[in-house]
């Protein structure tokens, strides 16, 4: 249910207005901080016009809000604030959920691997392939906003949308930075 | 508590996932460019990893360049009160 042509309108939006806010409040930044503007209010822009439908994006303004200077621009961005409330607190009593569960499974896999050590070399070789796929799986939950709270398959149907909307976030910085260099 | 309500909740299949990976697979260009159904879950997830990081540096290096670009923007010139009126 990826729109992307609806999704690049909203982002752009979002972001030229979150521009105006960031770079009309102080005449002389350095190239830093203005750096650090632009991105800050494309994600933001990336986020809200995804409009709370995925997790990835609830999780990224939840991130962003913990620094209150953002708020100004979250305000503006995402309209009514109550879509994301709560989205932050939500993953603190996630993760203590999940760290219990995975100090139970540890406790019990160890009585698993002893018995898997006697069997054939193919389980070996699914052994190997699961430990992969489980490493990997990890990587991409910290890539993920919001990742480390989501189970197998979230994580994939996340990433799918997380990649979509981050392609239409590049394509459209990289033709307004093209036009910005036209236009000097 | 939590944990009977989590099992109440239907079992994932093994073909949901095939299928899940399969989308991704499609959006990689890595993979997308060799055969298709020949990469292997760690590989589809391994190369995933690879494009996301790849797609959040490259926001960061637009970022910078017109972070650069604003800032080099010549304040008489008349192009400069089109990027203001839009962007500043």
């Amino acid at each position: 249910m990826h729109n992307s042509s609806q999704l690049r309108k909203e982002f752009i939006k979002k972001w030229i207005h979150g521009l105006q806010i960031c770079c009309s409040s102080k005449k002389h930044m350095n190239l830093m901080e203005r750096k650090k503007k632009i991105k800050l209010s494309a994600d933001i822009a990336l986020a809200s016009a995804k409009n709370a439908t995925t997790s990835w994006s609830k999780a990224l303004i939840a991130d962003v809000k913990i620094d209150e200077e953002n708020m100004i621009l979250i305000n503006n961005l995402s309209g009514p604030e109550s879509k994301f409330v709560g989205a932050h607190d939500q993953r603190v009593t996630c993760h203590k959920r999940i760290r219990s569960k995975k100090i139970l499974k540890k406790s019990c896999g160890v009585g698993k691997r002893i018995k898997r050590m006697g069997s054939r070399r193919s389980d070996l070789a699914t052994c190997i392939a699961e430990r992969l796929v489980k490493k990997r799986t990890k990587v991409l939950k910290r890539l993920v906003p919001g990742g480390e709270s989501m189970d197998e398959v979230t994580i994939i149907k996340e990433a799918l949308d997380y990649i979509l909307s981050l392609r239409v976030q590049v394509d459209v910085m990289k033709n307004v930075v093209n036009a910005t260099g036209v236009l000097d | 508590m939590s944990s009977r309500r989590s099992r109440e909740a239907p079992r994932i299949t093994d073909d949901q996932i095939i299928q899940l990976l399969s989308k991704l697979q499609q959006l990689l260009p890595e993979i997308r460019n060799r055969r298709s159904n020949k990469a292997s879950a760690s590989k589809v997830l391994q190369e995933t990893c690879n494009y996301v990081r790849s797609l959040h540096q490259e926001v960061d290096d637009l970022s910078d360049r017109l972070s650069q670009l604003l800032s080099t923007v010549d304040a008489n010139s008349p192009e400069a009160s089109i990027i203001q009126s839009l962007i500043m």
